[in-house]
């Protein structure tokens, strides 16, 4: 008997127990510590800022001002036209995309969800971008074809935000669709249902939350959406437009934080809505489904192959034409290759776009630590704790990128406090799409964690292994691949991400996003797209690494 | 040594899961905790374990008060059902992980882990994942990587539940065997009542919550305490004293209390004597069930069930006599 039982070998123990009590607190004050200065602070000074009035005493005069000018209600009436046109299309599409993918026998499927996929490798920028390359009044249709389109507008804004759109919608709806159990259809088949009925009297009931869950998701990244109505908007104003130009063209920050708040309500409102639905669809996943297996029918899968070839034939084209005009000489007069493009000197250069890796390395490391150890906390901490701070962690997707960027300007900018030291540096950026980013991270990582076997943590606690062993020994390992997603994915999001950081970039510290953005105001447009194709060069690396990396973890095990 | 259990209560959200449980394990014993799902005994493992505090009640190990020690300071080992062997560790690290817990040089780690793969006979597996093994010797990995640190107790959550039949009797056998040689005092939790009665020294039989009976197998089969117990461990025949008075009143004389004080006869199947040509009871079906056939009658009283070694000549329909023991009849309280 190693182990000798007394009360003084208890109390011992005692103290040991005490360092796990320690370590459970760190890993639970440090990101609550750090979501309460990062997110909640900043949007508490945005929502009193916006109640500030000129003269310093606290007042709506701000919001009746708002209310009251004719090019917030313009812009709520584009806003809101712009998105709904938007998720009509997007769900739409995502469900040919989505059906063709996991209900037909389509060849080249990997192609075809690559291909939809892409948009989420690039900087929202680059549909726009892709766009006038395509359809703009210098072209390729307007040149070969001498039709004038007038792409600036609402139609651009709404093929671009469509495309930047369709991944998740596709993504969303093909998880409902993967999700069904083939018995149901063998037993319509059994019962001499037609397919067009089995499609109206299965499928569609067991895909509406999925589909309603796509939707919300597409209303709230349409409708804050920044980097798509900067370039391809024109002179349609969006809400999110409309936000900066108060900032940045006028100065009127306070305005700036009023639409902010406004802007607020239909975000929140969709996203919580999408939890509902998303609850709906996924919660009551059934262990037994079997899954469905297609068969071969040439009348529904032809023209499902064409229909979802063609979807994805649009981001290939968008996203191919920007990077073969980076490598056109005189874009669209002369078409002999060069790499004159790349040699970028306006704008800092290359300089941002190793700043933007660097945040989106330290954005990757700090935020998947963080999630980490706050979903270990609150798997063990009391209920009455974990709720709010869950709820807290599923905000920051309902925040738009423009009102957080301009939350951290009003919390960080303020010379003579401590949080001023931050203001202007990498770090903080990194911190902001940490935050920016934390919903999707959070409940990645919550996900991964509920999937570790209680009864694995349990065997090593009885063989004495104390919180640290078990996270090192038992939950780490498992929880491998779950943490790389979640790093790859802060990484490749910082990587492209315009909306909160533009606020906060300075002449020193700048990210590739914000290039891209003041290449094409400034027409250099070519440019522009050299930039964009670098930028997408580096996400597409570390997408093929984290695949990599999940493989070798695949097969380790 | 000794583990006492005394006057355990635990609840979850206001449902009682334990309602003052106490019982002892003796040094060397196997002790099953039997019943139910639902009857709270994994419940009452996990909190012996420490993996679960108690509301009230202490749990005492030689003396010694373990009911605030945790769970990675009670030195026990345990086994559960799935099995959870660490996947990113190999068959050998498993076994060792709880000695290099505590410290213990890796000479002395290997030297143990090669005797007790020899011991559970899969020494060549040593370098092998827990997904390459099978159910059986995943398990049999678990075991030995409890005992690996020599546990003053060990702690079985049904253990063999999720392996087939055939594997599971092997392992049973097994289990049975170590325990004997390693005199690990042992409290199994199981709701298979063949596994309880084969493995066990004494059953801790429990019901919502409580405990019903604590006895060895064969004082739980032949003197259950109550309907349920009866009902629990095997099949039996429950009959109300007032049908006993008036279709076999010579098992009266065995009722320990008045007849209408609501006990209930309860005589097992294979205590139920046929004979043929006799009249009084009308054989109604009659099952094949391998090793026994089972055969229901129609009596006066109600419907009775007995049992016969390997294949019998009774067919449906017939008539019989019947014959019951009088010491072949105990009398259980009908809860």
């Amino acid at each position: 008997m190693t182990v000798a039982v007394g009360p003084e070998a208890i109390s011992g123990q005692r103290r040991l127990f005490d360092t796990d009590r320690w370590l459970l607190a760190l890993c639970f004050i440090l990101p609550v510590a750090a979501l309460v200065i990062f997110f909640l602070y900043p949007l508490a000074v945005v929502v009193i800022r916006s109640i500030t009035e000129p003269d310093g005493s606290l007042g709506f005069a701000n919001y009746v001002r708002v209310l009251d000018s004719a090019n917030f209600w313009n812009a709520t009436a584009n806003s809101l036209t712009m998105t709904l046109s938007t998720t009509v299309l997007s769900v739409g599409l995502g469900l040919v995309v989505a059906y063709a993918v996991h209900r037909c026998r389509v060849p080249g499927r990997t192609v075809i969800q690559a291909s939809v996929a892409l948009p989420l490798l690039a900087p929202s920028l680059v549909q726009g971008l892709g766009l006038i390359f395509l359809l703009g009044r210098n072209g390729i249709v307007a040149r070969a074809s001498g039709i004038e389109i007038e792409i600036y507008g609402f139609w651009g804004l709404l093929l671009a935000n469509m495309l930047y759109a369709l991944p998740q919608a596709t993504l969303i709806i093909g998880a409902s669709l993967r999700s069904a159990d083939a018995r149901l259809y063998e037993a319509a088949e059994i019962l001499g249902t037609p397919s067009w009925r089995q499609f109206i009297d299965i499928t569609l009931p067991n895909i509406k939350f999925g589909l309603l869950s796509a939707a919300f998701v597409v209303f709230t990244v349409t409708i804050t959406d920044f980097g798509n109505a900067a370039t391809i908007g024109g002179d349609y104003t969006v809400l999110a437009t409309e936000i900066y130009n108060q900032v940045v063209g006028q100065m009127n920050f306070n305005l700036g934080a009023v639409v902010g708040i406004l802007l607020l309500l239909p975000t929140i409102l969709a996203f919580y809505l999408e939890r509902v639905a998303a609850q709906r669809q996924f919660g009551v996943a059934s262990e037994s489904a079997v899954p469905l297996t297609p068969v071969w029918t040439p009348r529904r899968d032809l023209p499902m192959m064409a229909a979802a070839g063609a979807i994805a034939l649009m981001p290939i084209v968008t996203i191919g034409i920007v990077i073969y005009a980076s490598f056109v000489r005189l874009w669209p007069y002369r078409f002999d290759l060069t790499l004159r493009h790349y040699s970028v000197t306006v704008a800092g250069g290359y300089d941002p776009l190793w700043t933007t890796v660097e945040i989106s390395l330290l954005a990757g490391l700090v935020g998947t630590a963080a999630l980490f150890a706050l979903g270990l906390a609150l798997q063990r901490a009391p209920r009455r704790l974990t709720k709010p701070i869950y709820f807290v962690c599923l905000l920051p997707a309902a925040v738009p990128g423009l009102v957080l960027g301009l939350a951290y300007i009003f919390a960080f900018n303020v010379p003579g406090t401590p949080l001023y030291a931050l203001y202007g540096t990498a770090v903080l950026l990194a911190v902001c799409n940490v935050v920016h980013y934390a919903t999707q991270g959070f409940l990645t990582t919550m996900t991964g964690l509920r999937q570790v076997p209680p009864a694995l943590e349990e065997t090593a606690t009885c063989l004495g292994g104390g919180f640290a062993r078990v996270v090192l020994d038992v939950i780490g390992p498992f929880m491998l691949p779950t943490l790389v997603s979640v790093f790859f994915f802060l990484f490749m999001r910082s990587m492209v991400t315009l909306s909160a950081v533009i606020f906060l970039v300075t002449p020193t510290v700048s990210v590739a996003s914000v290039s891209i953005m003041r290449l094409d105001e400034a027409g250099f447009t070519s440019q522009a797209a050299a930039y964009a194709t670098c930028t997408m060069a580096v996400v597409v690396a570390a997408s093929a690494l984290m695949r990599i990396s999940l493989h070798l973890l695949d097969r380790r095990r | 040594m000794h583990l006492q259990i005394e006057q355990v209560r635990k609840s979850f959200g206001g449902v009682t899961a334990l309602d003052g449980v106490s019982f002892a394990v003796e040094p060397r014993e196997f002790v099953c905790l039997l019943g139910p799902s639902g009857c709270g005994k994994t419940t009452l493992l996990r909190l012996i374990a420490g993996l679960a505090r108690p509301d009230s009640g202490r749990i005492l190990l030689g003396g010694c008060d373990l009911t605030r020690l945790p769970a990675r300071h009670r030195g026990f080992g345990i086994v559960f059902q799935s099995y959870s062997l660490f996947p990113n560790m190999t068959v050998a690290r498993n076994i060792g992980y709880g000695l290099k817990i505590r410290g213990d040089s890796s000479a002395r780690i290997k030297a143990r882990v090669d005797e007790l793969l020899e011991m559970i006979r899969l020494p060549h597996l040593a370098d092998r994942y827990p997904w390459q093994l099978s159910g059986g010797q995943q398990q049999r990995v678990a075991l030995a990587r409890a005992v690996a640190v020599d546990p003053r107790l060990l702690l079985l959550d049904e253990p063999l539940s999720a392996l087939d039949a055939k594997v599971r009797s092997e392992l049973r056998q097994e289990i049975r065997d170590l325990q004997r040689r390693l005199g690990i005092p042992t409290i199994m939790v199981t709701h298979d009542q063949e596994e309880a009665l084969t493995l066990s020294d004494r059953i801790v039989c429990m019901q919502h919550g409580r405990i019903a009976q604590i006895g060895t197998p064969d004082e739980l089969y032949r003197e259950p305490a109550n309907r349920f117990v009866a009902d629990f461990m095997g099949v039996s025949n429950l009959i109300e004293a007032e049908v006993i008075g008036r279709w076999a009143p010579q098992l009266l004389k065995s009722c320990p209390t008045r007849p209408d004080s609501g006990q209930l006869a309860c005589i097992r199947p294979e205590d139920v004597v046929l004979v043929p040509g006799g009249t009084g009871a009308r054989v109604s079906r009659v099952q094949f069930l391998g090793n026994v056939s089972r055969i229901h009658l129609e009596w006066p009283g109600g419907t009775l069930i007995a049992e016969q070694t390997g294949r019998t000549e009774i067919e449906e329909g017939t008539e019989m006599a019947i014959d019951f023991g009088a010491s072949r009849c105990t009398w259980v309280a009908n809860q």
